[in-house]
């Protein structure tokens, strides 16, 4: 490998793939713009509890005072003690319900992002290097996943998980269910999740294998497992941060959309689409209630997919200047 | 074929084993919370839920291709072939629930198609045929901002402020009952998801499209001194196409099973709709049927696509 990096040297872009591409992107301002966003919504989700007690509210207390009895509308618009104003009907605080509410879509989007990495990359180094019989299994598997409806198994696992704990939505705790709805929605969207990547790996690894320095690896004798982590890995470091950075947003879509269709997250819990779907009967008198989850989630996924777009084109061997 | 026919199997039994072996109860599952026992006895009995598990989930699958009769309120129900459960909950067969819902759901998906197949193409070929002037760079902009933004926040906005106010509200009205009606009940949910879907076909096209004008036999069409029109459209067009209706067999299947959120957002009875409610209303039967045929088409759709693939073009063989 020596020689051919001192040839490299003269080349005005050095070092290894991924050091390219984060030079690449310090220097792209839509990804500094997209990153700096996606940034302060994970400001916000951390420190939810802080910024509400910033503002002296909490998201689940109701205001019965601030609302009116015959319409249920509120009686106040944004004020010094409701940043964000009340909610119609219970007058809860919906500048902590926006702060409390980016958690679920970033924590969700996270968990499932890293399982289905995690399994994805798995299945498709195995696949790939052991090839035969096991490569056969692991690539049906693939294709099952691939070919079944993702949204109806979406609302047929809580569903059905409801049922395996042997409790019905008639007489069990809102929180327990929202509780349940949470690891539902990161078991669909992990499930759903790992196939398309464990392809993409099992390919690059198909013609990686064949390569000089794996031979010579097996050649010295070094242990399949250690094949696979030092030799393999390094080399599938571009394939992985795109598919990360293209799966984020996709995730915080699916939760906010999951939960906006009543298949996701459920009151009490705070959540971007659990007040979207509560805000719609009430978008004409009441707009902000509506318009800042809305904008909110809008912000995070073109954010997040305009800076997977740059790292993509950062990572790309054929956009280098 | 073979792996087309291994995905129903397999999704039948994913489905079976999900609401028939797992869950602790599978009669509260299917009935309730407060379900009366001498009822949840009829259930049990109905759906041999007492037997072993395999001879269970043989009396199910046989009841798809050969009916089986169904127990409910001590009324002994006829449900036809291919018999998907009964819905205790709403008191019909899940087969007859699906065949009333999905005239609704091809209805959105098909109309839409023909929305984002006209608008991306014109779109793309107009963008191809000006690369890099200002027209090409905001429509390649405007799809990548467009294809960003979540789908369901689109269709909110688009049902909200603009069916009903602009466009005629949403509704769905038999086409046979009343055409007219159908068409303009539909048109709102149409121009979103047509609109949406656009953005991409516009970008396949543009691509497709640059690549085909690049082609030894454009500029030999070009050098024959045949009009620049008949060359983008006749020469370049066609070629540029096979990409595209590969794409969009994809997407139909695709859509077929999740025009869900559509159907939520605009209030059309979709099959989405019904899965939602049955969601809605713990129906597990329902649920189980909709995954079920939702496979299925899928399944069926995209081979469809490999063999209609084969037909277009006539090198690709099926292995």
């Amino acid at each position: 490998m020596e020689p051919v990096a001192r040839v490299r040297a003269q080349t005005p872009e050095t070092g290894s793939p991924t050091r390219i591409a984060l030079r690449r992107l310090r220097r792209d301002p839509t990804a500094l713009l997209c990153a700096g966003t996606v940034l302060f919504f994970v400001l916000v989700a951390v420190f939810a509890p802080l910024l509400a007690a910033l503002a002296g509210q909490d998201p689940l207390t109701h205001h019965f005072e601030l609302i009116d009895d015959g319409t249920s509308l509120p009686l106040v618009g944004m004020t010094p003690e409701h940043w964000f104003g009340v909610e119609p009907r219970l007058g809860r605080d919906l500048f902590a319900r926006w702060a409390f509410g980016a958690r679920p879509s970033l924590l969700v989007a996270a968990v499932a992002t890293t399982v289905s990495t995690l399994v994805g990359v798995t299945v498709g180094l195995v696949a790939g290097f052991v090839g035969g019989r096991v490569d056969r299994v692991l690539s049906w598997l693939v294709d099952l996943v691939l070919s079944l409806p993702y949204l109806l198994f979406a609302i047929a696992t809580p569903a059905t998980l409801m049922a395996v704990v042997g409790l019905t939505p008639d007489d069990a705790e809102p929180s327990v269910v929202s509780e349940i709805r949470f690891y539902s929605l990161i078991i669909v969207l992990s499930t759903f999740g790992w196939a398309g990547l464990a392809r993409l790996i099992r390919g690059e690894v198909l013609s990686l294998r064949e390569r000089e320095f794996i031979a010579a690896a097996r050649v010295l004798g070094v242990p399949t497992r250690r094949v696979l982590t030092r030799e393999l890995l390094p080399n599938l470091v571009a394939p992985i941060v795109v598919s990360v950075s293209m799966a984020l947003p996709g995730y915080v879509v699916a939760e906010a959309g999951l939960t906006f269709l009543g298949v996701g997250l459920t009151e009490p819990t705070p959540s971007w689409g659990v007040t979207i779907a509560s805000a719609v009967s009430a978008y004409e008198s009441v707009p902000h209630y509506l318009w800042i989850p809305v904008l909110s989630v809008t912000a995070l996924v073109l954010a997040l997919s305009l800076l997977g777009d740059a790292v993509r084109d950062a990572f790309d061997p054929k956009t280098r200047r | 074929m073979a792996s087309a026919v291994a995905v129903v199997v397999a999704t039948l039994l994913i489905s079976f084993v999900l609401f028939f072996v797992a869950p602790r109860d599978p009669v509260g599952a299917v009935c309730g919370a407060k379900c009366p026992p001498e009822r949840a006895a009829e259930i049990a009995a109905s759906l041999h839920l007492d037997d072993p598990v395999p001879s269970q989930f043989g009396q199910y699958a046989w009841g798809i291709v050969a009916g089986r009769t169904i127990t409910s309120g001590g009324t002994t129900v006829e449900c036809a072939v291919p018999c998907l459960g009964y819905s205790y909950k709403l008191g019909q067969p899940v087969t007859a629930l699906i065949a009333d819902a999905a005239p609704v759901t091809f209805s959105i998906v098909l109309g839409a198609a023909l929305v984002y197949l006209v608008v991306g193409v014109a779109n793309g070929v107009v963008a191809a045929r000006r690369r890099g002037s200002a027209l090409d760079r905001l429509t390649v902009g405007g799809t990548l901002v467009l294809s960003s933004v979540p789908y369901f926040v689109v269709a909110l906005v688009f049902a909200l402020y603009v069916a009903g106010r602009v466009l005629p509200p949403s509704q769905y009205t038999s086409p046979l009952a009343s055409p007219l009606g159908w068409a303009s009940g539909l048109l709102a949910a149409w121009i979103t998801l047509g609109l949406v879907n656009a953005a991409a076909y516009t970008r396949y096209s543009r691509a497709s499209m640059i690549e085909a004008l690049g082609e030894d036999f454009v500029r030999t069409a070009r050098g024959k001194g045949i009009s620049e029109r008949r060359v983008v459209y006749r020469h370049a067009l066609r070629a540029a196409l096979g990409p595209v209706t590969t794409i969009f067999g994809i997407d139909l299947a695709a859509q077929l099973t999740g025009a869900i959120f559509t159907e939520r957002i605009f209030g059309l009875p979709g099959l989405g709709t019904l899965t939602l409610n049955a969601f809605a209303q713990n129906d597990m039967p329902v649920i189980m049927g909709s995954v079920l045929v939702g496979a299925v088409l899928l399944v069926t759709l995209n081979l469809a696509v490999d063999l209609m693939y084969t037909v277009l073009d006539p090198r690709v063989r099926l292995g």
